[in-house]
């Protein structure tokens, strides 16, 4: 088969969609919580474990999670990254570095990922402890529960 | 499982860039087997599409791709998840009984059209963890590449190593035309930080790729090939989707996968049974975690032994001797291409990186955040 | 090849514009928490799942990964399958070969979609954009005749080609096209599951709405709807223990055509209402269900109809009919719930569209009729001993078939 000469017009088409997502009765009560600095996590009646943020299901159980619970806005940090870069539509572009980690509060069997800021990277370690810090005028809901930082 | 569903053959490609379009790909891929195979599109009974409407831009993707793959007046459908599983799906096709031969065709163009990083993306929790902004397929393997290293006491030099050992491999594969020759502990070491401890070349790199295997039934495949290579089995497992959640350090949905995979193929003890396997790891540490959870190699000793080239092409197991998933990633295709790389080694096809003489195989394909969902298949001859 | 048995069905409890209560994992398990219930099965008893629904509608990307924890399926085989508007029968087949390899004995079908939360425009987009890539690089001219013509009207105005030609080679008018969104609008009426519901409804009602590209009335569109359906699969030795009444797949068939927009080219490459692909998924499904006259053999059917013509366009194509005869047996009453040949009893896919369950609820509602629980009166009168459920989809291009039976195929 003779090689076909390949040219072809390439156009770069942006194609952007909004969405409108319905968050269910556990995230928007959780939200909501965290608008009076509370942290929400529900029970489960079979194993035990009080996960955070609440879900319907205990997928291990396949319980439906009906206990809510608060839990503490302090914890202890599992693990961390240092990022370099953000990532905006699959695209990277180098960014100043800074940290997140996996922050198990207390009472919550499972930890919360956030952003750890008021520690130098190079101090981090796994079991500090960390506490919440909020900023009620964030435009996100869910930027409200701003970062990590020293207990 | 018997010999009751084979392999009869196989073509793929990938690179950087393949500059095709994704019809023109797939149908240079489908074509150039048929024609290895002496045989046209009527022989194929039923078309299988692994294909991504998110990364092609396009809902129902497989609209304009089944003209080029010969679908015309045919039985088609699409597995929207990693190519792999639509091999398992061509072989529960065969198995059913109607049909004799299946075509597996998977294809992704990541390389230069559209970035890799969008299947995770796309795929984490609109209401949660897009909202947060925190997590992404980069910043969720730097998290588990964390957990990895502190559960086995290793540092960053041992990503190094294993990075730079696996895509000494992939350097030597013609079927990775990634340029990868130089690439040492140095040059990898020196790579920009990502997501700490991961840097580039730690990471899977953007890859087009296609890929085309042309199964069948026992008595067909016999007449198609004098070497078919035979599915022995195949298990497919996942894992919760919240992360935080699960022990990082290692993947139950893979050993749930290969335990499966390995009770249909009747193996036993598949440290000493598997000679070859082929694990989709898109990051340095994910090749020994995968190695050891499917129980392969130890899970102390699995990162060593890999990093030190322990479990090269010349070690009765070895260990992605093509470079894998961190040479080359055509996302939608990478777990068939482990399949077609399994198969060209157990018919001693496989050129420089050629593992032996293996008889007994694994392929495995994953989908999802740090391993979420793991497929392995089994293939013998 | 063993035989294989549908042993419950679950939808979610209600099909409507906006489930603005649920997010999408927690609608999709209300659909599951029913499946369970209907047949008496638990979690424990099913091997793999196979999953299905049109992404590009909600913006997620593989969404069985996100929804794992709430669908039953943690550490089990789970298969995702996306094919377009078959979608939902597509990955009913998916777990049909499952149960049919005999390596799994117990498969449940997921499919959902939640149109409220998605991007009006996704639909149009996402499709009409790699139209114009694909003339663009077939070169044809976008200013020219029914290039522009056709994408003016986007899937409409493909839809009204197909239309137009159905009425041509069909002799049936525009009026029966009013009438038969009539009658499934009336059926959809007794359909709890149902999404637009008007026991009251007429011809003369349909054809006073507003027209859209000729000869397709608003009237004749399905909505969007948010929905799921799930669907269980057990072998025939499991099934036996299971239910006491099982629907038994007979054949599954699927076949593709060319992608026809309608607007491919000067004139058009396919007939959109020729549905080759339909006849062939048809003609197999019946070789392989053992039916040589599928006009006496099969009781009642599915069809899948985004558009209300589709129902008597693909009734023909089915073989069920010849051509010309679809129009005149709705005139004649026999398409009806208490009909000789009940046609959409459900309300079809012009009543009620989630486009991921638009498939699959043709099996489950032929598959509900056979066992003798549909709910709400839309239950026929007479006995099912064998159904026909269509699935149709891509650019008019995909079909599938499935036939049900009241026992097991002898093989």
């Amino acid at each position: 088969m003779e090689e076909l000469k390949e040219t072809y017009f390439t156009p770069v088409v942006p194609l952007d969609f909004g969405y409108n997502y319905r968050l269910g009765a556990y995230l928007e009560r959780y939200l909501d919580g965290l608008k009076e600095r509370k942290i929400l996590g529900v029970k489960c009646g079979g194993c035990g474990d009080v996960l955070v943020p609440p879900r319907m299901y205990c997928g291990k159980c396949r319980r439906k999670l009906e206990e809510w619970v608060e839990v503490g806005d302090r914890g202890e940090l599992v693990d961390f990254t240092v990022g370099h870069v953000s990532m905006s539509k699959g695209k990277l572009s180098p960014a100043d570095p800074y940290a997140i980690g996996l922050v198990k509060l207390d009472g919550a069997s499972c930890p919360l990922l956030a952003r750890i800021k008021g520690v130098e990277a190079a101090s981090l370690r796994p079991g500090m402890r960390l506490r919440a810090s909020w900023n009620e005028a964030a435009e996100s809901d869910y930027l409200v529960l701003d970062h990590f930082g020293p207990e | 499982m018997d010999d009751k569903v084979a392999i009869v053959g196989v073509n793929y490609a990938q690179g950087d860039d393949l500059g095709l379009t994704r019809e023109r790909l797939c149908f240079n891929a489908v074509r150039g087997l048929l024609d290895q195979l002496g045989i046209d599109r009527h022989a194929i009974d039923s078309f299988i599409l692994a294909s991504n409407d998110f990364l092609e831009g396009r809902t129902i993707s497989n609209v304009f791709e089944d003209g080029p793959v010969g679908a015309y007046l045919k039985d088609e459908t699409k597995v929207e998840m990693d190519g792999i599983n639509a091999v398992v799906y061509g072989a529960l096709r065969i198995l059913e009984g109607n049909y004799d031969t299946a075509l597996i065709i998977a294809h992704g163009l990541c390389g230069h059209q559209v970035s890799p990083y969008l299947q995770v993306q796309y795929s984490l929790d609109p209401t949660y963890d897009r909202q947060l902004g925190l997590l992404n397929e980069l910043s969720g393997a730097a998290l588990q590449a964390k957990a990895y290293l502190r559960r086995h006491g290793l540092d960053e030099g041992w990503l190094d190593r294993a990075a730079a050992w696996e895509l000494s491999c992939g350097a030597s594969n013609d079927k990775v035309t990634r340029k990868l020759e130089g690439v040492d502990e140095a040059k990898v070491s020196s790579s920009a930080y990502l997501y700490e401890p991961l840097r580039e070349l730690h990471c899977y790199p953007p890859t087009d790729g296609v890929c085309a295997i042309v199964m069948a039934s026992a008595g067909r495949a016999r007449e198609l090939t004098d070497r078919p290579v035979w599915i022995r089995g195949f298990g497919s497992s996942i894992d919760s989707y919240y992360f935080a959640g699960r022990d990082l350090a290692v993947s139950p949905s893979a050993g749930e996968a290969a335990r499966r995979a390995y009770a249909m193929a009747g193996v036993d003890d598949p440290a000493s049974r598997i000679d070859l396997a082929e694990v989709s790891g898109l990051f340095a540490y994910q090749a020994p975690l995968l190695a050891a959870a499917m129980g392969l190699a130890g899970e102390e000793e699995a990162p060593h032994r890999f990093a030190s080239g322990e479990m090269g092409k010349d070690a009765p197991l070895s260990l992605n001797p093509s470079g894998g998933a961190l040479s080359a990633h055509p996302v939608c295709a990478t777990g068939a291409v482990r399949v077609a790389e399994a198969f060209r080694q157990l018919r001693g096809e496989a050129g420089a990186v050629q593992a032996g003489e293996p008889k007994l195989a694994l392929a495995h394909g994953q989908d999802g955040l740090c391993l979420q969902q793991n497929t392995v298949v089994i293939l013998g001859i | 090849m063993r035989n294989v048995a549908i042993v419950g069905v679950g939808y979610c409890p209600v099909f409507v514009s906006k489930r603005n209560d649920v997010s999408i994992p927690e609608m999709i398990s209300e659909a599951i928490h029913n499946a369970y219930l209907n047949c008496g099965l638990t979690p424990e008893d099913v091997d793999a799942f196979t999953f299905g629904n049109m992404h590009t509608f909600e913006g997620v990307n593989m969404p069985h990964l996100w929804s794992i924890d709430h669908l039953t399926a943690l550490g089990k085989p789970v298969m995702r399958i996306a094919t377009g508007g078959t979608t939902g029968m597509s990955a009913f087949h998916c777990a049909y070969y499952h149960v049919a390899s005999g390596l799994y004995d117990v498969v449940m079908t997921i499919t959902f979609e939640k149109h409220s939360e998605g991007d009006a425009q996704v639909g149009l987009a996402g499709i009409i954009t790699p139209e114009i890539m694909t003339m663009l690089s077939l070169g044809i001219d976008l200013t020219g005749g029914s290039g522009m013509g056709g994408l003016g009207g986007g899937s409409a105005g493909g839809i009204s080609f197909q239309a137009t030609s159905y009425l041509h080679h069909s002799g049936a008018g525009i009026e029966h096209i009013d009438a038969e969104a009539a009658l499934e609008r009336r059926n959809a009426a007794k359909n709890p599951y149902a999404h637009l519901k008007d026991p009251e409804c007429t011809a003369e009602k349909i054809a006073q709405t507003p027209i859209v590209s000729y000869p397709i009335r608003y009237g004749h569109i399905c909505p969007t709807t948010d929905g799921a359906t799930v669907c269980i699969l057990a072998s025939e030795e499991k099934a036996a223990r299971i239910a006491d009444k099982a629907a038994w797949i007979h054949a599954v068939a699927n076949c593709t055509t060319d992608a026809t927009t309608g607007n491919l080219i000067e004139g058009l490459i396919t007939d959109p209402a020729e549905q080759m692909s339909c006849q062939l998924a048809a003609k197999k499904a019946y070789e392989r269900a053992g039916i040589e006259d599928p006009r006496k053999e099969i009781d009642l059917v599915e069809i899948y109809n985004g558009f209300a013509h589709q129902t008597l366009m693909f009734l023909e194509k089915l073989g069920m009919c010849e051509v010309g005869e679809a129009h005149k047996m709705l005139e004649r009453g026999e398409t009806e719930i208490d009909g000789r040949l009940p046609v959409n009893a459900s309300g079809g896919v012009v009543s009620t569209n989630s486009i991921g369950t638009s498939a699959l609820n043709r099996v489950t509602e032929c598959a509900l009729q056979i066992m003798g629980k549909a709910e709400g009166g839309h239950q026929v009168p007479k006995k099912v001993r064998k159904a026909l459920a269509h699935g149709w989809g891509g650019l008019m291009q995909y079909n599938t078939v499935t036939i049900l039976g009241e026992a097991p195929l002898k093989r």
